[in-house]
């Protein structure tokens, strides 16, 4: 067993892990985050996108003790208390939502990219989902989502 | 009239748990004392088979292995035909088939247990080729043939018909089978209530067909299990056959413990149903000024080890075999064959999807051959208000196939010819 | 997985001292983007891990005299944003650019790419089109090597058991002299590379080639350097005729390299387009 201190949506957890335990099992299984997604186990389909000090990664792609001091953002830490997040709000109002699995990681793309780029153009939007695959919107709403959240962000400023 | 809904923006209701993250997929729920379970599945495609399951049984942690002999009802499921076996008992038909079900406290467990399980593999001839096991000779994957479906159109004569043609292109059309690719691998958990009724939570199409073929496979009544359809994650016609839902509700009822399994992608895909592969052999004609005369099709799908919905498919696939065209003789035979291949079943579109390869192709090659424009050439024979299908059917309502062609042609720079005033 | 022991690498003697007491047994980890997905399927079965992705020294791109040095785990992210990989060096940036998904280059690491030996690492043909070397350190030893005699065979390199990767050099690169990248994938993202090509290219006042150096990936055990192409260029001006012909000639090497293979017909016809892709977008950028 290895020890590890993280923090996941600002709550600091100091855990004991086992070697091999990948950070999307560390996150699903132990401490219930299951927002996070496995979809393929191997970086393909970006259902498992977490930020990670400021980054997308894959989590199922990172091992659990490579996290040790990590700072860890997952769809369950996105919202504020009294109301969701400006980029879920704009996937709601667009429709970008259907089956929903590709949901979190693709907000975390998204918050990733607007975090650094509050005014991408469409292509850079597509560049920064290139990682998540959707197999049921066919990708436009989810782009006209990220552009109106965009929006929403500017306007709340 | 007052609409609340129709011609308004909604925001569908399951969305807002979806973008928090908050949706339950089966995979999301944790049950106390929940057992771990995972399917061993055939490595060949065609073989008997002896299995021994002592080694695995042996291992710490490991609860029961299920196999055949563990099914209190009937060893069997599917939505048409009952070819299915729950488990294989004597034979394996693809790669792919299960043949036990491993359950145990933990993941570790469960994953070494299914390497120790012994099958013996006494491989069969196998054909995976459609044609070949179309023939008389060809080794059977169930029962007497392996042509399970014939579906036949006839209209008008085509032979005389054909006789008139101007032109007559003749093709072989090949599609191949297609991965749903849903998100969300299966998953699902199965426990049993106080007064023994078994649930069964797992995402699936069709709740109602699988309380009934889980309710066989046990041996209770059908009010004794209880399907809970939880999110969703894509499914596109590749959750309308049974995978892990019997499996899970026999491991629930023999350990009496909630049993909850997740696929990895690799066994999703060796799993469930694909897109029928098709071969499709066209022949059509028509006349100088570009009127068709006259079609026939030959359409071969291969439905793999299982039936699925092949009838249906196949059904759907000749219905569909001339395209929204008017022909006035028309000659369809199509065939659902079994193969050792992945077996194949529903996917958008349902036998629809693969046709237009072929019917749109021959409409191109016709007009190139008349040398006339391809956009003209389909709005001279497309279907109308009033038209009458192949089949018989009678078009009352709305048909606005020529503004889609229109719209289409416009936005990408083709102006039909005979709109620019070019020879036709 | 049967790992008994992890390490969370915090500085470079540390890591070295672990590869020398646990050699064979240990394996390093970086973006594991590769590592985890081999442990998953049971094709490696290491017992330690040393994890290296967040040494502050194994991070970064400088400039060492006429030399740019990358560390061994700097990120392809690292690199695209990399002021030092510039209009020049188009050829490198691309093909960090190429790699995987904006989630995969955030971990994956130029030392990985090289160090798994795949013969499609991206990273690989600019590195070998620069004349890179690879700087190998173990707890008492450092060696330095040109990164063409570290590829041994598909998937092997020469690289002991207690050695590390610990940073690729090449030469600066003059205003007068690019790099370029062209690169086949099936789709846009997360693309593993059909092919593709690196070029670098000096061209003298007569626009005669100078220098030119050729590498690809994909097209053989591990990313090859193409010398007889690049002796056919040589002195040449570059115009239709002479990158047909030098497609020719890379041709002729890869369907002796790849002969057998189901994927040279295929190949043999993309190669083509790739080059005189890598060749032109070599020549848009040198103005």
């Amino acid at each position: 067993m290895k020890k590890i201190k993280l923090t996941v949506n600002k709550k600091e957890y100091m855990l004991e892990i086992k070697e091999d335990t990948r950070l999307i099992d560390l996150l699903r299984d132990v401490l219930g985050f299951t927002g996070v997604k496995e979809g393929c186990g191997e970086g393909e389909c970006g259902a498992c996108t977490v930020i990670m000090d400021g980054d997308i990664v894959n989590s199922c792609l990172v091992l659990a003790f490579q996290a040790d001091g990590k700072e860890i953002i997952t769809i369950e830490g996105v919202e504020s208390e009294e109301e969701i997040h400006p980029i879920q709000q704009a996937f709601l109002d667009v429709g970008a939502v259907q089956c929903g699995f590709c949901t979190p990681g693709m907000i975390l793309s998204a918050k990733a990219l607007l975090d650094k780029n509050p005014s991408p153009t469409r292509e850079e939007i597509r560049a920064a989902i290139s990682g998540n695959l959707c197999r049921c919107t066919g990708y436009n709403k989810i782009v006209d989502a990220i552009e109106r959240a965009a929006l929403y962000l500017k306007r709340g400023k | 009239m007052r609409l609340n809904s129709i011609g308004k923006k909604i925001i569908r209701v399951d969305g807002l748990s979806k973008v928090k993250g908050k949706a339950l997929y089966p995979q999301d729920i944790y049950m106390e004392g929940m057992l771990y379970g995972k399917t061993l599945r055939s490595s060949r495609p065609h073989a008997y088979i002896n299995i021994d399951t002592s080694r695995a049984e042996k291992i710490d942690g490991v609860v029961k292995v299920f196999t055949y002999k563990d099914v209190p009802g009937k060893n069997c499921h599917g939505v048409l035909f009952k070819d299915h076996e729950v488990f294989c008992s004597e034979r394996v038909r693809r790669v792919g088939d299960p043949i036990a079900f491993v359950v145990a406290t933990n993941k570790k467990a469960v994953e070494e247990a299914i390497e120790v399980i012994d099958v013996n593999y006494e491989d069969i001839e196998a054909v995976f080729d459609p044609l070949e096991a179309m023939k008389e000779e060809s080794v059977k994957i169930h029962g007497n043939s392996n042509i399970i479906y014939h579906y036949k159109l006839r209209k008008g004569d085509v032979e005389e018909a054909f006789k008139r043609c101007h032109v007559i292109v003749e093709s072989e059309y090949k599609t191949p089978m297609v991965e749903h690719a849903f998100l969300q691998p299966e998953a699902g958990i199965a426990y049993t209530e106080d007064d023994g009724t078994i649930v069964v939570c797992a995402s699936t199409q069709y709740p109602h067909f699988d309380q009934i073929e889980v309710a066989e496979a046990l041996e209770v009544n059908k009010d004794k299990v209880k399907i809970i359809n939880p999110a969703v994650g894509g499914a596109f016609g590749g959750r309308e056959d049974i995978t892990l839902q019997i499996h899970l509700a026999i491991a629930a009822k023999v350990t009496g413990r909630p049993v909850k399994a997740v696929y990895s992608r690799e066994e999703s895909f060796l799993a469930h149903s694909k897109r029928h592969s098709m071969i499709m052999r066209y022949k059509t004609g028509c006349n100088k000024d570009g009127k068709l005369l006259a079609m026939e099709a030959e359409i071969i799908g291969d439905t793999g080890a299982y039936a699925s919905w092949a009838i249906n498919v196949l059904r759907k696939a000749g219905v569909h075999a001339t395209g929204p065209y008017e022909i006035p003789n028309v000659k369809v035979d199509s065939y659902a064959v079994y193969t050792n291949n992945p077996f194949a079943g529903a996917m958008r579109g349902f036998g629809a999807t693969q046709v237009p390869i072929a019917h749109e192709q021959q409409m191109d090659m016709l007009s190139e051959k008349l040398n006339m424009d391809p956009v003209t050439f389909r709005l001279k024979n497309i279907f109308k208000k009033g038209s009458k299908t192949a089949t018989g059917q009678v078009l009352e309502e709305s048909v606005p196939i020529d503004r889609c062609i229109k719209e289409v042609a416009d936005r990408i720079g083709i102006t039909p010819l005979s709109e620019r005033g070019g020879v036709v | 997985m049967g790992i008994r022991e992890v390490y969370k690498g915090r500085n470079i003697d540390e890591v070295l001292e672990l590869l020398d007491k646990y050699r064979n047994d240990c394996r390093i980890i970086a973006g594991g983007t590769d590592l985890v997905v081999h442990l998953r399927h049971k094709r490696l079965n290491p017992k330690v891990l040393v994890d290296i992705s967040d040494i502050e020294e194994l991070h970064g791109i400088k400039k060492e005299g006429e030399f740019i040095e990358i560390k061994g785990a700097t990120t392809f992210t690292e690199i695209v944003k990399s002021n030092l990989v510039n209009k020049q060096l188009i050829g490198l940036k691309e093909a960090a650019k190429s790699v995987g998904s904006p989630q995969i280059r955030n971990r994956g690491t130029i030392g990985g790419n090289i160090c798994n030996g795949s013969p499609a690492a991206d990273i690989v043909p600019p590195l070998l089109a620069l004349d890179s070397t690879v700087l190998l350190k173990s707890k008492n030893k450092e060696r330095e090597i040109s990164l063409e005699e570290l590829f041994l065979d598909k998937g092997k390199v020469n690289l002991k058991e207690n050695e590390l990767l610990y940073s690729v050099k090449f030469k600066k690169i003059n205003k007068n002299q690019v790099l370029s990248f062209s690169k086949l994938g099936l789709r846009k993202a997360l693309a593993i590379s059909r092919l593709c090509i690196s070029v670098f290219l000096e061209l003298d006042k007569s626009k005669e080639c100078k220098r030119v150096k050729i590498a690809d990936g994909a097209l053989g055990k591990h990313g090859v350097r193409e010398r007889k192409v690049e002796e056919f260029l040589l002195g040449k001006r570059l115009n239709e005729e002479t990158i047909e012909e030098g497609a020719i000639i890379l041709q002729e090497e890869i369907s002796h390299r790849l002969q057998g293979r189901l994927s040279l017909p295929f190949k043999k016809e993309a190669v083509k387009g790739v080059f005189k892709s890598a060749i032109s977008k070599a020549l848009e950028n040198l103005h």
